[in-house]
């Protein structure tokens, strides 16, 4: 089920252009990153953005089929949790839904998150079951193993750990976000509205296994209070961008 | 070995050895074994490569124990986790030695998932003369045997067999990066990112959980295991470092599991160098406790840190491997080079500790006169037999003549591995697929 993009409105646009460092283009970006951490020429401001936008690019960029270092991914999430508290702390940024979800294909999320976190394939009947199940663990010989678990989907997964992704990057104003996008489509799964309701970041969900992940509640600890996104405009699109391989 | 001698090689006598290109693939780990007879390589492809030294010869004394193949075998095998949909690397991570208790010599070796202990023993003789089998094998028609004969044990030439005798597995959920084996010689610990499984040498069914780190809920993990190693007398006592940049010693006679720690130590954080990349780049790579047991040595990525076990607010050294990439840590998360991690050795005295760097190079630093060198590990600079030549990076400003300026290092030529010989002044240094070995002039 392909999800049905939203057009960017015009003025969003515009906005876009006028900000400074707008989708840096890469030969910027490269000046940028010569620059280094003392460049005089790149304000902080300027390297928070570079930062920032590397992360997620290297958050969501990963092999089919190679399993990604904890240590690196641990990493690479405290370093974009750092960034996100002193943009939370400079009062910067807000988002418009349309930007946010400009283009996004949830399909291609749960595609390439299926490709290194689970067994690709697996089917569940009970839909509900299938939000909660935990992955199977690959239990150390010394645990019982007797204790069966469903195997999830990529979906499940992806879900389960959204749901408890919503509590890592709870700031994310997730209501605001989808207040006006027409949902009608995605009502009629209970994944994918689930999913919806869920973190739009399942940067947690292939980072890594949890082997002992409980059933979580159906009722995702998602944000439910209105913030302010903390993303600048211009960083989100560029995100999106990158997510969607655009 | 004496500091005065010692510092005196270091500054600029260090006679190159001739280097062995292992064809394939990249080194992973180099490591001597507790008398200095043998050094192991692992590599990316799974195998280990074991050289010994010659004996020194009366007629060649100019060949001062020299390293030749002594054995090769495959230690891991790619894997599949079927669960997950993912390979496991049969790189080899880690190689420990055992101390030689016979006339075999026994090693660990570990991939991301399973450690194996490995045997490696001579054969020299072979048995002749079987009743049920001739010399090919082929199985003798019974009736055609009239008498009995006793097998006798003939000479051959000798052959070097590698047996695995133990395979220990299925114990760790996250990636295996540390392996040490106790001074008990008994037991073991194998280190993942979030956990320490002791194990005993004898026992593979079983292993026992002594750290865990990971938390209830995933999404509150902030960080990692990344080295634990015993202490090399205190069979009780071990040590872990953490992404954070923080190391933890604990004695496991005070609780089974052994989450809180005796000593932590950590430095605070100076608030001036404060950047966006300050977490990773304090992040530990590799922990070792000095030949005397009074010290700890972490590598972070800039640093190399000296500890006193006694004193846990702050490092009683610290070494500036190549403080002029901190301009550049920018481009260097950006190529991902910020996350290298590299390791650091003590030499057999304590006195000298080496660690790695980038552009071939590698950097050792005298802790008594506290004076430090660089080195270059490259066919191109150095010829067998020749002295090297201590290097030199500019930053900034004038380029002398033989000096190379930071934006011309390549960083794709990293020294992540190196080991030093337990008793003299021998290193062995992995410079991606090629091993170099250095050995102190011959005075």
């Amino acid at each position: 089920m392909l999800g049905r993009g939203v057009k960017r409105k015009w003025s969003c646009l515009e906005e876009l252009e006028l900000l400074p460092g707008a989708a840096v283009p890469e030969e910027k970006r490269q000046n940028l990153a010569a620059g280094g951490g003392h460049d005089p020429s790149m304000s902080r401001l300027q390297q928070r953005q570079l930062v920032l936008s590397l992360c997620v690019e290297k958050l969501q960029h990963y092999q089919a089929g190679v399993e990604l270092s904890l240590r690196r991914s641990v990493l690479l999430i405290n370093t974009l949790r750092q960034i996100q508290e002193e943009m939370r702390s400079d009062g910067t940024g807000t988002c418009t839904p349309e930007v946010l979800l400009h283009g996004v294909d949830p399909d291609s999320y749960l595609l390439t998150d299926d490709m290194s976190v689970t067994c690709s394939g697996c089917a569940e009947g009970d839909m509900e079951s299938l939000s909660l199940s935990p992955p199977a663990s690959p239990e150390p010989a010394s645990q019982d193993a007797e204790q069966q678990k469903p195997l999830p989907t990529a979906v499940s997964n992806t879900l389960s750990d959204a749901g408890s992704a919503g509590g890592y990057l709870s700031d994310l104003a997730l209501d605001d976000i989808f207040e006006d996008i027409d949902t009608s489509m995605y009502e009629s799964s209970d994944l994918l509205s689930a999913w919806a309701a869920g973190s739009l970041w399942p940067v947690t969900s292939s980072l890594w296994w949890d082997e002992d992940m409980k059933l979580r509640p159906a009722g995702h600890s998602s944000a439910g209070s209105l913030q302010s996104c903390l993303m600048d405009l211009n960083e989100l699109d560029h995100i999106m961008e990158v997510l969607v391989k655009s | 070995m004496e500091e005065e001698s010692d510092s005196r090689k270091i500054n600029n006598s260090f006679l190159r050895d001739h280097n062995y290109a292992t064809e394939a693939d990249i080194i992973s780990t180099v490591e001597f074994n507790s008398t200095g007879e043998l050094l192991a390589t692992g590599d990316k492809g799974g195998r280990v490569v074991v050289f010994q030294r010659e004996q020194e010869s009366k007629t060649q004394p100019h060949r001062r124990g020299e390293y030749n193949v002594y054995s090769t075998f495959q230690s891991h095998e790619p894997e599949f986790d079927y669960l997950k949909s993912l390979e496991i690397e049969e790189k080899i991570n880690k190689i420990k030695w055992l101390p030689q208790q016979n006339a075999a010599y026994f090693l660990l070796s570990t991939n991301d998932k399973t450690v194996k202990l490995w045997k490696i023993s001579e054969r020299d003789k072979r048995p002749e003369g079987y009743n049920l089998k001739d010399e090919d094998g082929r199985i003798r028609d019974p009736s055609t045997i009239t008498s009995l004969r006793v097998p006798v044990l003939q000479p051959m030439d000798l052959m070097v067999e590698a047996t695995a005798r133990r395979i220990f597995s299925n114990a760790h959920t996250y990636h295996i990066n540390s392996i040490s084996v106790n001074s008990d010689l008994q037991t073991f610990i194998s280190t993942d990112d979030l956990r320490v499984n002791l194990w005993n040498l004898e026992i593979t069914d079983r292993s026992f959980n002594i750290v865990d780190i990971k938390p209830a809920n995933m999404e509150e993990l902030t960080e990692v295991i990344t080295s634990a190693e015993f202490h090399p007398q205190q069979c009780h006592t071990f040590a872990y470092s953490s992404s954070k940049g923080s190391i933890r010693l604990c004695d496991m006679r005070l609780a089974a599991l052994c989450d809180k720690h005796c000593k932590y130590f950590e430095e605070p954080e100076d608030p001036a160098t404060r950047s966006f990349f300050s977490e990773i780049i304090s992040s530990i790579s590799d922990v070792k406790f000095s030949h005397n047991g009074r010290y700890l040595m972490t590598r972070d990525y800039l640093t190399v840190k000296v500890w006193d076990l006694q004193m846990e607010n702050k490092p009683v050294e610290t070494y500036q491997v190549h403080d002029y990439l901190r301009g550049k840590l920018c481009s260097l998360y950006e190529n991902d080079c910020i996350f290298d991690k590299f390791e650091c050795v003590w030499n057999g005295s304590d006195s000298v500790i080496m660690t790695g760097s980038y552009n071939n190079f590698f950097r050792m630093f005298d802790r008594n006169t506290k004076r430090d060198v660089t080195l270059e590990a490259s066919r191109e600079n150095s010829k067998p037999r020749a002295i090297l030549k201590p290097r030199k990076v500019c930053v900034g400003g004038k380029r002398r003549k033989d000096e190379i300026s930071v934006d011309s290092l390549d960083f794709s030529k990293k020294i992540l591995h190196t080991t030093w010989h337990p008793y003299e002044n021998i290193i062995a240094v992995a410079a991606t697929n090629n091993l170099y070995i250095f050995q102190d002039k011959v005075n």
